[in-house]
């Protein structure tokens, strides 16, 4: 079991097999490299809670929650980096954050997992 | 900042793995080719501080801004 500290949750211990590793960090926090993904209220959104700072922590949601935005589109750098070799392993989360009376999703930014490695890294999308 | 002078074809190495190639001039742009391991990220500048800037205002949300988020999810 790993147990850590949260600013919104409290203390939480999870399962060492639900980390999620992220090697490189996401963009602005390269040295935060474990997390977890937590429910809350039965919803279609969950908490990307980072291990290591009880600060840190997004709301992802899976990108078929949001309607009508069309397909992401990852590189071959991101399935090389997850060492991924099935399909059916990927995960994709996108980050929802509020603007003012608009939730904005970042399409720019979705955070890829190896389900099966539990590693995962943020892609860059540049949408034309 | 090291500052380097190259002309088109010419590559500088940072360490031993990454390869920094100028493969061609063309007035006020620049083609670059880079040769890294898998595991080194690259971006662009501008689209690594955009999403970084919104990594930043993600990251600090709090349970009202998720039943706001969820209430326009719905």
């Amino acid at each position: 079991m790993v147990a850590f500290e949260t600013s919104r949750f409290g203390p939480i211990e999870v399962q060492e097999n639900r980390i999620i590793r992220f090697p490189v960090g996401l963009l602005g926090f390269p040295r935060l490299n474990r997390y977890v993904l937590l429910d809350y209220k039965d919803t279609p959104l969950k908490w990307l809670q980072a291990v290591e700072d009880p600060d840190v922590a997004f709301i992802v949601t899976d990108p078929k929650t949001i309607a009508g935005e069309g397909t992401i589109t990852l590189g071959d750098d991101v399935v090389r980096f997850l060492q991924l070799e099935r399909d059916e392993d990927l995960a994709v989360l996108l980050m929802l954050r509020v603007d003012g009376d608009k939730v904005v999703a970042n399409f720019n930014g979705p955070l890829a997992i190896n389900s099966n490695r539990m590693v995962g890294v943020q892609a860059v999308v540049e949408r034309a | 900042m090291l500052v380097l002078t190259r002309k088109s074809e010419e590559a500088f190495r940072i360490g031993d793995d990454i390869t920094v190639t100028v493969l061609g001039i063309r007035g006020n742009q620049v083609q670059i080719g880079i040769s890294a391991p898998p595991e080194v990220r690259i971006y662009r500048g501008e689209i690594y501080e955009k999403i970084k800037a919104e990594n930043i205002v993600s990251s600090g949300l709090t349970k009202d801004d998720f039943s706001k988020i969820l209430e326009k999810v719905k």
